[in-house]
């Protein structure tokens, strides 16, 4: 069999098809859009929500904005204030939020790419809305 | 999300949402999946809080302090919120006998299910005499309540390894946790002091899934010991291009240049500093220009001098024998270059050298 016959070749660099890299790019994150396009897939299936840490993966500062730039920027935009702000950013790409969690200091502590209707973070949850709902009688009564 | 420990915060003004993105960000630091942070959210909030007895052995309260202070207002704090505290002499209330007595009722009343952490190392010399409590030594005290414990936690590097008390020539006949206790899980947090978080996660892992997290073969827990310092540094890349600092306050310091020819033990000390950062993220040592002190690593007290270079570059693919030889040469190459350093800042009187501060 002749090396011919393989059906994988070898590109030489200097016509590769892929961009030329620029400095801080790993590779790292290009693979994560077809994750995340599996992941949107099984939202719409099935309604499964999923996260991807990105704190966890090798990635740079270059990966990331290269990823934040390649998803775009959506319609909604929420902020939260909960012992430090938290930015929970749709992308382009509905039901893909780009989630940033800072410190009091205003250092990121975490990064996650979330993929859901709407973010859990966003949603209130009864018990807080059951405290609001007494707050609430508790000024009616005082009409 | 609801239960005991959750209420209580939310009185405390630690809304849900606080908690849950607290729970994301610890689950993330543990390199556990992104899901893990709900759970994890779900389980402490229902949580009935696990007795501790945290017995203070022959230490600094560093470890104390490390823990204590580090909360920016309620974050680590937690940890005092996810457990029942039964026993900490530096900060109960009580003292004496009803010190002794909250201890002796926590051992009893919930005998095989509490956490016993321990800090400091235990000394053997003269019959333990060099250390002892309520008139008992450290070995009684520890040999005793590590009977009722449902697992160990070794906090900093003196329960974990000895640690300074250890030190040559070892006067007190110092040793650590597991060098007497043998038959109980026990996790070593390491570190002089040892990072907040890491403490914070074992407990959370621990209420979370029933079980101590996974351990290195130092008894470290892998999610915050797996690494080295050397491989989540920010000045790495000046290593991997051969730019180093010369002194404390030459224009590689100044450039922030790699540590390592000024004695850093980064590559040889796996901790998480490099990530989880001191003071609520705001430096660590390498960042405030100098090396690292190898302080989670077992006998860093005696580790040949903090401002001696390590003898061998990291050596990433271990090719141990291939790189011993020349490992040996780069060595020598080091001293070479220290003593030359030494007397040329000796003779210009303006530099400060790791040789001037290496008698």
């Amino acid at each position: 069999m002749s090396l011919d016959a393989i059906p994988i070749h070898v590109i030489p660099l200097h016509v590769s098809l892929a961009p030329p890299a620029e400095p801080g790019l790993t590779g790292n994150a290009p693979p994560l859009l077809r994750e995340i396009s599996e992941l949107l897939r099984r939202l719409l299936e099935t309604g499964e929500t999923a996260a991807i840490d990105l704190s966890a993966l090798p990635l740079t500062l270059a990966d990331l904005d290269w990823l934040s730039v390649k998803l775009g920027e959506g319609e909604i935009a929420v902020t939260l204030q909960a012992s430090g702000e938290s930015t929970l950013n749709e992308t382009a790409c509905p039901g893909v939020w780009w989630v940033t969690h800072h410190n009091e200091q205003g250092a990121v502590t975490s990064q996650f790419i979330e993929v859901a209707f709407v973010p859990e973070l966003v949603k209130a949850h009864p018990q807080d809305v059951e405290i609001g709902r007494e707050y609430l009688e508790l000024l009616i009564s005082d009409l | 999300m609801q239960g005991p420990l959750i209420d209580s915060l939310v009185r405390q003004g630690v809304s849900r949402r606080t908690f849950l993105k607290y729970c994301a960000t610890l689950a993330s630091m543990m390199a556990l999946p992104p899901i893990a942070g709900r759970a994890m959210a779900e389980a402490i909030a229902a949580s009935r809080r696990p007795s501790v007895i945290w017995l203070p052995f022959q230490e600094c309260t560093g470890c104390t302090e490390s823990i204590t202070r580090s909360h920016s207002p309620t974050i680590e704090g937690m940890i005092f919120d996810m457990i029942s505290l039964d026993y900490q002499e530096t900060l109960m209330a009580a003292a004496g006998f009803q010190a002794e007595e909250a201890l002796h009722s926590a051992m009893k009343d919930n005998y095989g299910k509490y956490l016993l952490i321990i800090d400091g190392s235990i000394p053997l010399g003269v019959d333990g005499a060099y250390s002892c409590i309520a008139g008992r030594s450290n070995l009684e005290l520890l040999k005793e309540a590590a009977k009722g414990a449902a697992a160990i936690v070794a906090m900093g590097s003196c329960a974990s390894f000895g640690g300074i008390p250890k030190a040559n020539p070892n006067p007190t006949g110092a040793v650590s946790v597991s060098d007497i206790i043998k038959d109980k899980p026990i996790v070593n947090i390491p570190g002089c002091p040892p990072i907040p978080v890491v403490m914070t996660g074992v407990l959370a892992h621990y209420l979370t899934f029933g079980s101590l997290p996974e351990l290195d073969d130092k008894g470290r827990p892998k999610a915050f010991f797996g690494e080295t310092i050397h491989d989540r540094c920010y000045r790495r890349p000046f290593y991997d291009q051969g730019k180093f600092a010369k002194t404390f306050d030459d224009e590689g310091a100044r450039n922030g240049w790699c540590l390592f020819e000024l004695g850093c033990k980064g590559p040889v000390t796996h901790n998480a500093c490099a990530t989880t950062k001191w003071n609520g993220g705001t430096s660590w040592p390498v960042e405030s220009g100098h090396g690292c002190l190898g302080c989670s690593e077992p006998d860093f007290w005696d580790a040949g001098g903090f401002y001696k270079a390590l003898s061998m570059p990291a050596d990433p693919l271990k090719i141990a024998a291939a790189a011993a030889v020349v490992g040996a040469a780069a060595g020598v190459a080091v001293s070479v270059a220290n003593r030359a350093k030494r007397s040329a800042a000796k003779s210009a009187h303006e530099t400060t050298s790791l040789a001037d501060l290496e008698k």
